[in-house]
């Protein structure tokens, strides 16, 4: 083959035109690396429609620059798989003489702008988790202090009910003992009949308010349905002076009794529960003078 | 990809203004080309031409499928390449500016280069709709694309 002949042709050119049929595109191709004729020719033909294309340049709208760029950004992103088939081509284009693959990875900090919203929405939903996490351990704590609270308030409660039966109590002993320390109550004590020997029973009586205190130091248990009734002896005429409590026969405390206008002894009879009006002398325990 | 448009938008919306003559139709070509070009950056292969030769026939390529699909040939076939609006904008002259500006480069082919070159490159004429369309056997066509672009070679150099 003649190898100027076929230059003249405009074979050249018309593959550069790309309007070659497959085979011939072959052809060309072949002859390009076997003869350097054939490829400086090619490449002045390229430079020349380069520059042809050049000569045409018009600068694009200035509005259309982010419209492209933004329009370009979006479809890379819908088809970000086949985005990363270039990464070879990328890593032969260093051998070639022309900086222009710079351009290329100037794309990078639009990608690193999308990664970093990646970033944001992972950071997000850590946040949320750990969140959610805090949540539940807090709930628990919340749900502990509640338990803790209501315990402590039943205990509170506990106590000061406690608190105040035992003031009740104190209040009745300081009574009793401003009774015992009162100078105006005479002490009257009961001694046991020959019948309960170890019976014995003091009346505080003080003549001038008339008060009646009764203080058990022992008497015999009542079997039931009996209770002990305290009379007064006014010139041998038994007055009722009110019937002992269980607590105040057991010795637990001083009772008030009824008032006496005037008295010259007391005694304790066992009586039906209830009392009785007048005293069953047989069933009398304790009895003494004033 | 910001540098890549800077550096090339102008040539490459300059190529595809002229194929498909509707600047609506260009800007959607050229964001496809720019979408291409990254997408199939893997195909480009240095040792068949500059990259830039690959670009420029990327989105010119786009701009003839998009005037052959819409049909747009049909009613532009018999309108005058020189009609195109391109032809009436001047060339930028930031843009590489050692290069001779396109009026003094056409002025200096006869119109039978021009008309040839103009249909094979912008046209998206094969040489046999080229020879049918001007009436010249395809051998024609190949000589005569072969001196236009010698006498345009002259120009560029």
């Amino acid at each position: 083959m003649n190898i100027e002949e076929y230059i003249e042709s405009g074979q050249l050119e018309l593959y550069v035109l790309q309007q070659l049929a497959p085979a011939e595109q072959a052809e060309v191709e072949q002859l390009a690396t076997q003869y350097p004729e054939v490829r400086a020719e090619l490449a002045r033909i390229r430079q020349t429609l380069e520059g042809y294309a050049e000569a045409h340049a018009v600068q694009p709208p200035a509005a259309m620059r982010e419209r492209v760029l933004g329009g370009w950004q979006q479809a890379i992103r819908s088809t970000e798989p086949i985005v990363t088939a270039p990464q070879p081509a990328q890593a032969q284009t260093p051998a070639q003489p022309e900086a222009v693959v710079r351009p290329i990875s100037a794309a990078e900090p639009a990608e690193t702008g999308s990664s970093w919203y990646r970033w944001l929405a992972a950071a997000a939903v850590a946040l949320l988790v750990l969140s959610a996490g805090a949540n539940m351990v807090f709930y628990n704590r919340w749900r502990d202090a509640e338990a803790n609270l209501l315990a402590m308030q039943s205990d509170q409660a506990r106590v000061a009910s406690t608190m105040q039966v035992m003031e009740k109590r104190l209040g009745a002993r300081t009574q009793e003992l401003a009774v015992l320390r009162n100078e105006q109550f005479a002490p009257v004590v009961l001694k046991g009949v020959p019948a309960a020997p170890g019976a014995r029973a003091r009346v505080l009586y003080n003549a001038s308010t008339h008060a009646v205190y009764l203080d058990v130091n022992n008497l015999p248990a009542a079997p039931a349905g009996k209770q002990y009734q305290l009379w007064a002896l006014d010139k041998g005429k038994p007055v009722d002076a009110g019937m002992l409590t269980a607590r105040t026969a057991a010795g637990d405390s001083l009772q008030q009794m009824k008032d006496i206008a005037s008295a010259q002894a007391f005694a304790i009879t066992l009586e039906d529960a209830g009392g009785h009006p007048t005293p069953n002398l047989s069933a009398l325990t304790v009895m003494g003078q004033i | 990809m910001t540098e890549f448009y800077d550096k090339y938008s102008s040539a490459l919306y300059g190529v595809i203004l002229r194929i498909v003559r509707r600047e609506e139709e260009a800007e959607d070509v050229l964001q496809e080309s720019l979408v291409k070009i990254w997408n199939s950056f893997h195909s480009y292969d240095a040792s068949k031409g500059r990259l830039f030769t690959w670009v420029l026939n990327v989105s010119r390529n786009l701009a003839i499928d998009k005037i052959r699909s819409r049909q747009y040939r049909v009613g532009s076939r018999t309108q005058p390449l020189d009609d195109s609006p391109a032809e009436h904008t001047p060339a930028v002259a930031t843009f590489r500016p050692e290069h001779i500006g396109l009026q003094d480069m056409t002025r200096q082919l006869n119109p039978d280069q021009q008309q040839i070159i103009d249909l094979l490159y912008f046209g998206g004429y094969t040489q046999s709709e080229a020879a049918e369309e001007l009436n010249l056997p395809l051998g024609t066509v190949k000589t005569r694309a072969r001196a236009a672009l010698k006498v345009l070679s002259k120009l560029i150099r």
